[in-house]
C-alpha cells in the first residue's frame, strides 16, 4: 500500500511540474508594451530666465510652439500655449534638423505684443537599441559650431528672446536642462 | 499563433494527465513479510525465483510473475514540430534530432541536436536569427512500467548551446511624443555576427511507444540563460534551441517528437514473487 502511494504521488508531482510549465508558457508577455517609463527618444528641454536677472527662472506669457511644417501647435498637458518656465520640444527623428517657431504673448488682444521668434536646431542623431518593445531611441547631439539658428520672421531687432545658452550639447534624456533661453 | 499554441498545449496538458491515470495500478498485491517461526528454508524459498516446486507449508498459493527484461539501446528521431511548422510557416525553417541512450533502468542520456532560420516580425523589430544548437544531458524516466511497457514520463536536464548570427531587418523608433508623426519602419539590414549563448533547460517528458520500437512523445522545457553573447546595439531576442527570450533571461520550449528504438541488449530483472495466503 504504501508503494502505491509513494508512486501516486510521483506521477502528481510529474504533473503538476508539467502544470507550472504550461502556465509559465502562457504568461510572461507583458513585455510586448512599451512601458512609459523606459528612458526613449528624449525631448529637448529649455528652461526661461530672466535677461537682467540671469539667474533667476522667468516664466513666458502664453508662448505657443509650432513646429515647422505642422498647422497644430505642440501641446502643453493638452493646452496650446503655456506660460510656465520650462518646455519639452520633440525634435523630427527623421532628418538632422528641426525648426520651431515661437510666439509669446499668443492670442493676445494687442497685436504689438505678440512677438514671433524662429529657432532651428541642427543635430546628429544616434540610433540605440531598448528592448523588443520599444525598439529604437533617438539620442541626439547638437552641432558644436551652429548647434541651434535664431531669427525672426517679421525684422531682426524684435527677437523677443535675446540670448540662448547651450547647456549641454548631448540630448540623452530629459532629466537635465539642455538649453536656456533668456529673455 | 499564441493561442493556438495555448490549446495546444492544454490538450498536451491533457493528455499527459490521462496517460498517467490510465495506467494506474491500483490492485498490487502487497509482498508479505517471511513468517518468522519456521527460520530455515521459507525465507530462501522466496528469494529464488522460478521455485514454485519448494512450496511453504504456511504459503498456501504463490503467483510467480514471469521475469521481466529491460531493454537497453539508443533511441533516435526527430523533432515533427519543427518540420511541420517549416511547411506552413514560410519565415521558419527548423530541424531538431533528438536521441538518447539508456544508462541504467532510470537514467537515460539525452541529447537534443538542431538548426534553426526564424524571422521574427515584431512590432518594432524585424530579424532573422540563424544557427545551431546542442544540447546535452539527462533524464529521469519516474515511471513504473507494467509487464513489458516501456513507456516513459521523466524529469530532466540539459545544458545547451548554440552559435549564431542575427539579421535586424528593419526598425522603428519609439518616440513618445510623436508631434511630427514621424513613425517610419527604417530598413537595416545589418548583421550581427559570431553569437553565443548557453543554457540550463529543465525537461519534463513523455514518450509512449506506439508499435514496437517506435516511440511518440513530446517535452516542455523551461529555460535560463547562462552565458549570452549580445551583439553591440541589438539583443539576442530569439536565440537556436532557446527559443524566444524574456526578460529575466527565461525562456521556455517544447518539441513533439517521433524516434525508432535501437536496442542493444537486454538486462534481465529481478522477478517479483507475489505471494497470497
Amino acid at each position: 500500500m504504501f508503494a502505491i502511494k509513494y508512486k501516486n504521488m510521483q506521477m502528481k508531482k510529474i504533473v503538476v511540474f508539467i502544470m507550472l510549465l504550461a502556465c509559465a508558457f502562457s504568461s510572461c508577455e507583458k513585455d510586448d508594451i512599451c512601458d512609459a517609463n523606459t528612458p526613449t527618444t528624449p525631448r529637448l528641454i529649455i528652461e526661461f530666465y530672466d535677461f537682467d536677472n540671469p539667474s533667476v527662472l522667468k516664466n513666458v506669457s502664453n508662448l505657443r510652439v509650432i513646429g515647422q511644417g505642422m498647422t497644430e501647435p505642440l501641446l502643453f498637458g493638452g493646452a496650446p500655449t503655456t506660460s510656465g518656465s520650462k518646455i519639452a520640444l520633440p525634435l523630427r527623428t527623421v532628418g538632422t534638423t528641426t525648426t520651431f517657431s515661437l510666439t509669446l504673448n499668443s492670442g493676445n488682444s494687442n497685436p504689438a505684443l505678440i512677438d514671433e521668434d524662429i529657432i532651428r536646431f541642427d543635430y546628429s542623431t544616434q540610433e540605440l537599441f531598448v528592448s523588443r518593445a520599444c525598439g529604437y531611441k533617438s539620442n541626439f547631439t547638437l552641432d558644436p559650431t551652429t548647434p541651434f539658428t535664431h531669427t525672426d520672421p517679421i525684422a531682426a531687432n524684435q527677437r523677443w528672446i535675446r540670448f540662448i545658452s547651450v547647456e549641454k550639447n548631448s540630448i540623452t534624456n530629459e532629466n537635465e536642462t539642455h538649453l536656456k533661453i533668456f529673455f | 499563433m499564441k493561442h493556438t499554441l495555448k490549446s495546444f498545449f492544454s490538450s498536451l496538458l491533457f493528455f499527459s494527465i490521462a496517460i498517467t491515470t490510465a495506467q494506474e495500478t491500483t490492485t498490487k498485491g502487497e509482498i508479505p513479510k517471511a513468517p518468522k517461526a519456521n527460520t530455515a528454508a521459507p525465507a530462501v524459498s522466496i528469494q529464488k525465483p522460478l521455485s514454485t516446486a519448494i512450496i511453504n507449508d504456511t504459503v498456501k498459493k504463490a503467483t510467480v510473475v514471469p521475469p521481466k527484461t529491460d531493454r537497453y539501446g539508443v533511441r533516435v528521431g526527430l523533432d515533427l514540430y519543427k518540420i511541420t511548422r517549416g511547411l506552413y510557416d514560410r519565415d521558419y525553417k527548423g530541424l531538431e534530432l533528438v536521441g538518447d541512450y539508456r544508462l541504467t533502468k532510470k537514467y537515460f542520456l539525452a541529447a537534443e541536436l538542431g538548426n534553426e532560420n526564424k524571422t521574427t516580425d515584431d512590432d518594432r523589430v524585424n530579424f532573422t536569427t540563424k544557427g545551431s544548437y546542442l544540447k546535452v544531458g539527462f533524464d529521469y524516466n519516474g515511471y513504473e512500467n507494467w509487464l513489458d511497457m516501456e513507456n516513459i514520463i521523466s524529469i530532466g536536464l540539459r545544458y545547451g548551446f548554440s552559435t549564431f548570427n542575427q539579421q535586424l531587418n528593419s526598425y522603428r523608433i519609439y518616440n513618445a511624443n510623436p508631434y511630427f508623426q514621424e513613425t517610419p519602419t527604417i530598413a537595416s539590414g545589418r548583421k550581427f555576427e559570431g553569437l553565443s549563448a548557453s543554457w540550463i533547460e529543465v525537461v519534463a517528458g513523455i514518450k509512449a511507444k506506439v508499435f514496437d520500437n517506435v516511440f511518440m512523445g513530446f517535452s516542455l522545457r523551461l529555460n535560463r540563460l547562462v552565458t549570452n553573447k549580445e551583439p553591440d546595439n541589438f539583443s539576442n531576442l530569439y536565440i537556436p534551441g532557446f527559443n524566444r527570450t524574456y526578460d529575466g533571461n527565461f525562456g521556455v520550449g517544447f518539441n513533439y517528437t517521433v524516434t525508432y528504438f535501437v536496442p542493444i541488449f537486454k538486462k534481465k530483472v529481478a522477478p517479483k514473487v507475489v505471494i497470497k495466503k
